[in-house]
C-alpha cells in the first residue's frame, strides 16, 4: 500500500512494545501493530490472548495498567491521557459489550459525545435541529428504528441492537481509528451484513480500522489488508486476507506449543 | 402542643353539617392526641416547627405568584382548590357519561351517607394532620366512574395556596368495576402557607387507575396531604409521586390490597436542594392473598437538604402468595444533604416473596467509561449519569405528555443542584 500523507509516510496508530496488565496479570506482553491511513487490520486469535484488552488499555479504561511501551494516534501519544481525551484525538472502541444506560436517552447521549468532540476541535455545537437530522439518518443507515433514539442507550437493546447502536455513534463521531471488539459475536447474518455496510461505507483514505474477531465470517464482509494473530499477549503471526481463511480451516492449535509453560497439557 | 393546633380545634368545635360525625370523631380523637415531636417515631427526622410557627391570620383573599400550569398535549378535566375553597363550576363541565362528579354537600342525603361511610375508611389509622383534614375539612369533592366506563381525558386536581392561606381539601374517588381513569394531582405555591390535601381512592374489580400526585410545593408552603388506595379484586394501580421540597412537605401514601390479585405498583422520586425537606411514608396493607406491589423510591438531595422515605409493607397473616417488591436508591450531592430511609417488612403470612432494598448509589463505573470513551467529560458523564438515575423513573411514567411537561422541570432544577 502507498501512503501519500505528508506526516512522512506516517501511521495513524503506532502500538510499540505493548506491556499492560489487570489486577496484576500480564496480559500484553509485547505488542507491537502499525497501521496506516485506509487500512484495515484484522486481529484474530483464541480466548483470553488479550484481544479485548487491546482495546481497553487504548482506550483508556480504568484498572488496566500500562507497564510499559507505547501507543500513539496521528502524533499524539495516548497512553497518558483520559479515556474522554483519547476519544477526542479520533480514537473509537465499538465495544463487545456496549453498556445499557437507563435514563439517559440515546439521542442526548450522542449530541453530547458529538458536542464534547467538536468543542475539543475548537468547533461550534451543531443545533438540536440539525443534529437530530444527523442523528435521523445515521439510524436508518444501520437500521434501527428512529424510537431507539428516545430510548434509554442500549436499553433493552437485543445484542445485534447494541451492535448497530455502536456503528451508529461510529458513523457520527467520524474517528480517525476504529477499534472493533469482535463486534460480529453474536449477530445474525443480515446485522452482520448492516454493521458491515456501515464499516464499509466509512472505509477512507485517512480513516483506519482494527477489526478484533474470532471468527473469520466478518472478514468476507470487511475485507482486510492485513491479518494478525494475537496469542498470549502479543502478535505472532502475519499476513494478508488469506491467513484468516487459513486460520479458519486450522484452528489454533497450532499455537500451543508456544503457550506459556506450565499452563500445559 | 401547639398553638396553631388549638385554634383550628376551637374552630372547627363551632360547625354543624352533615359531616359532624366523622368532624366530632377527629375532634375527640384529637383532644387525645399528643403533638409529635422529634421523639415521636413517625416524625422523627421531619420538624414540625414549620407548622407551629404558622401565622394564623387567615387572607382575605386569593392571591398568588402560581397559576394553573399548562401541560401540552394534556387532555384534562380541570378541577381547581384555592386556598382550599373549590373554585371550579362543576354545571360548565361537559363530562363523558358514565363519570360523574359532585360536592357531597349538595348532593342527596344517600351520596352524603355513602360518603361518610367511605370517609377515612382507607386509612382508619390518622395521624395528627390526616385528623385534622378530618376535623377542618368543608366539604368532600366526590368524583365517579361508573363500571365498565373507561374516561378518555384525564382528570387534574390543582390545589394552589396563597399567603397565609391554610387549605384541607378531600376528595373521594370511586372507580366502579372495570373502570379506567386518569388522575392527576398537583399541589403548587411557594408562599407561606399550609395545606393537607387527602384524596381517597377506591378502585373496583378489574379497574384501571393510573395516578400522580405532583407535590410541588416549594419555599415556604407547608404540605401535610396524602393519596389513599384501596384495591378490589384484580384491580391495577400505576402511581407516580413526584416531590420538591419546601420548609414542610409531607404525603402519606397509603396501599391496601383488599381483593385478590391486584396489582399496585408506585413510582416516587424526590429531587432536594437547599434546605428543602420532603418525607414520604408509603404503607402498603396486603390483608389478601396474592397481592403483588412494587415500589420504586430514588432520592436526590443536594446542599442541606433533607430526605424523608419510610417504606413500610405489612403483609397479614391470610395474605398467602404475595409478591411486594420495594427498591430505594438515594444519592447524596454533598455531605450535608441527609436521607433518611426506612423501608419496613413486616410479614405474617409463610408463603410470600418479598424484597428490599435501600442503597446509597454509586455512579456506575461502566457507565462512566462507556461515556468518557466517547469524549463526553468524566465530569458532564456524571450529571448526566446523575439525572439518569432520576429520568429513568420520568421514562416510566404512562402519560407521555406529563413526561414531557415534567422532565425539562426536572432537569432544571437539577442544573441548578451542586455537587459539594
Amino acid at each position: 500500500m502507498s501512503n501519500t500523507n505528508t506526516k512522512d509516510t506516517s501511521s495513524l496508530l503506532t502500538i510499540k512494545d505493548l506491556h499492560a496488565s489487570v489486577e496484576e496479570k500480564n496480559i500484553l506482553k509485547g505488542l507491537n501493530l502499525e497501521v496506516k491511513p485506509g487500512e484495515v487490520h484484522a486481529i484474530m486469535g483464541p480466548n483470553g490472548a488479550g484481544k479485548s484488552t487491546m482495546g481497553y488499555v487504548l482506550s483508556g479504561r480504568e484498572g488496566y495498567s500500562v507497564e510499559q511501551g507505547s501507543a500513539v494516534l496521528d502524533g499524539v501519544d495516548i497512553l497518558d491521557l483520559e479515556a474522554e481525551e483519547r476519544a477526542r484525538a479520533g480514537l473509537f472502541l465499538a465495544f463487545q459489550y456496549p453498556v445499557e444506560i437507563p435514563g439517559v436517552s440515546n439521542l442526548e447521549f450522542l449530541k453530547a459525545s458529538v458536542d464534547a468532540q467538536r468543542e475539543a476541535r475548537g468547533e461550534e455545537a451543531v443545533s438540536s435541529a440539525d443534529f437530530l437530522k444527523l442523528a435521523k439518518a445515521a439510524c436508518k443507515q444501520v437500521n434501527l428504528p428512529l424510537a431507539f433514539l428516545k430510548r434509554g442507550v442500549n436499553e433493552g437493546f437485543s445484542g445485534g441492537e447494541k451492535k448497530r447502536n455502536e456503528i451508529m455513534q461510529m458513523l457520527l463521531l467520524q474517528p480517525k481509528v476504529c477499534i472493533l471488539d469482535e463486534t460480529d459475536s453474536g449477530l445474525d447474518i443480515d446485522a452482520l451484513q448492516v454493521v458491515a455496510e456501515g464499516v464499509n461505507s466509512q472505509r477512507s483514505n485517512d480513516r483506519s480500522f482494527v477489526v478484533v474477531t474470532h471468527y473469520q465470517r466478518l472478514l468476507d464482509y470487511i475485507k482486510p489488508d492485513f491479518v494478525h494473530v494475537l496469542a498470549d499477549g502479543k502478535i505472532v503471526k502475519s499476513g494478508d486476507a488469506s491467513l484468516a481463511l487459513e486460520l479458519e480451516a486450522q484452528g489454533y492449535a497450532w499455537l500451543q506449543p508456544s503457550d506459556e509453560e506450565g499452563q500445559n497439557a | 402542643m401547639s398553638e396553631w393546633l388549638n385554634q383550628a380545634i376551637t374552630q372547627a368545635q363551632g360547625v354543624s353539617d352533615w359531616l359532624s360525625p366523622k368532624r366530632d370523631l377527629a375532634l375527640s380523637a384529637l383532644a387525645d392526641i399528643r403533638w409529635p415531636t422529634r421523639k415521636t417515631e413517625a416524625w422523627k427526622y421531619t420538624s414540625l416547627r414549620p407548622v407551629e410557627k404558622f401565622s394564623k391570620e387567615a387572607p382575605a383573599a386569593f392571591t398568588s405568584t402560581s397559576t394553573l400550569t399548562q401541560i401540552q398535549g394534556f387532555e384534562c378535566l380541570d378541577l381547581v382548590f384555592e386556598n382550599g375553597q373549590f373554585v371550579t363550576d362543576l354545571a360548565a363541565l361537559t363530562l363523558p357519561e358514565g363519570l360523574s362528579i359532585q360536592l357531597a354537600s349538595q348532593a342527596d342525603a344517600s351520596k352524603q351517607a355513602e360518603v361518610l361511610a367511605k370517609f377515612s375508611s382507607i386509612k382508619p389509622e390518622r395521624h395528627v394532620f390526616g385528623l385534622l383534614n378530618d376535623a377542618l375539612v368543608q366539604d368532600v369533592l366526590v368524583i365517579e366512574v361508573a363500571d365498565n366506563v373507561s374516561v378518555a381525558p384525564a382528570i387534574r386536581l390543582t390545589s394552589i395556596l396563597g399567603l397565609a392561606a391554610q387549605a384541607h381539601t378531600r376528595v373521594l374517588v370511586v372507580l366502579g368495576e372495570h373502570a379506567k381513569l386518569t388522575v392527576s394531582e398537583h399541589y403548587q405555591g411557594n408562599e407561606e402557607s399550609l395545606n393537607t390535601g387527602f384524596v381517597e381512592y377506591e378502585i373496583g374489580a378489574d379497574a384501571r387507575l393510573e395516578h400522580y400526585r405532583f407535590a410541588l410545593q416549594t419555599g415556604k408552603a407547608v404540605s401535610l396531604g396524602g393519596s389513599h388506595f384501596q384495591l378490589a379484586e384484580r384491580a391495577d394501580l400505576n402511581s407516580t409521586l413526584v416531590g420538591f421540597g419546601s420548609d414542610l412537605s409531607r404525603v402519606d401514601v397509603d396501599m391496601v390490597h383488599a381483593g385478590e390479585n391486584a396489582f399496585a405498583k408506585m413510582n416516587a422520586f424526590y429531587l432536594l436542594d437547599g434546605k428543602e425537606l420532603f418525607d414520604l411514608h408509603a404503607t402498603v396493607e396486603h390483608a389478601v392473598p396474592h397481592g403483588t406491589t412494587e415500589e420504586n423510591i430514588r432520592i436526590i438531595a443536594a446542599d442541606q437538604a433533607k430526605a424523608v422515605f419510610n417504606g413500610r409493607i405489612h403483609i397479614h397473616r391470610d395474605a398467602q402468595k404475595t409478591l411486594a417488591e420495594l427498591n430505594n436508591r438515594n444519592l447524596l450531592m454533598s455531605n450535608k444533604a441527609e436521607i433518611n430511609t426506612k423501608p419496613e417488612l413486616e410479614i405474617y403470612a409463610d408463603d410470600v416473596r418479598c424484597a428490599h432494598g435501600a442503597t446509597v448509589a454509586e455512579i456506575d463505573k461502566k457507565a462512566l467509561y462507556y461515556m468518557q470513551s466517547r469524549g463526553i467529560s468524566r465530569a458532564k458523564a456524571q450529571v448526566m449519569l446523575n439525572f439518569g438515575f432520576i429520568n429513568e423513573l420520568i421514562d416510566q411514567m404512562p402519560n407521555q405528555e406529563l413526561a414531557e411537561w415534567l422532565r425539562p422541570q426536572m432537569r432544571e432544577k437539577f442544573s441548578q443542584m451542586e455537587v459539594k
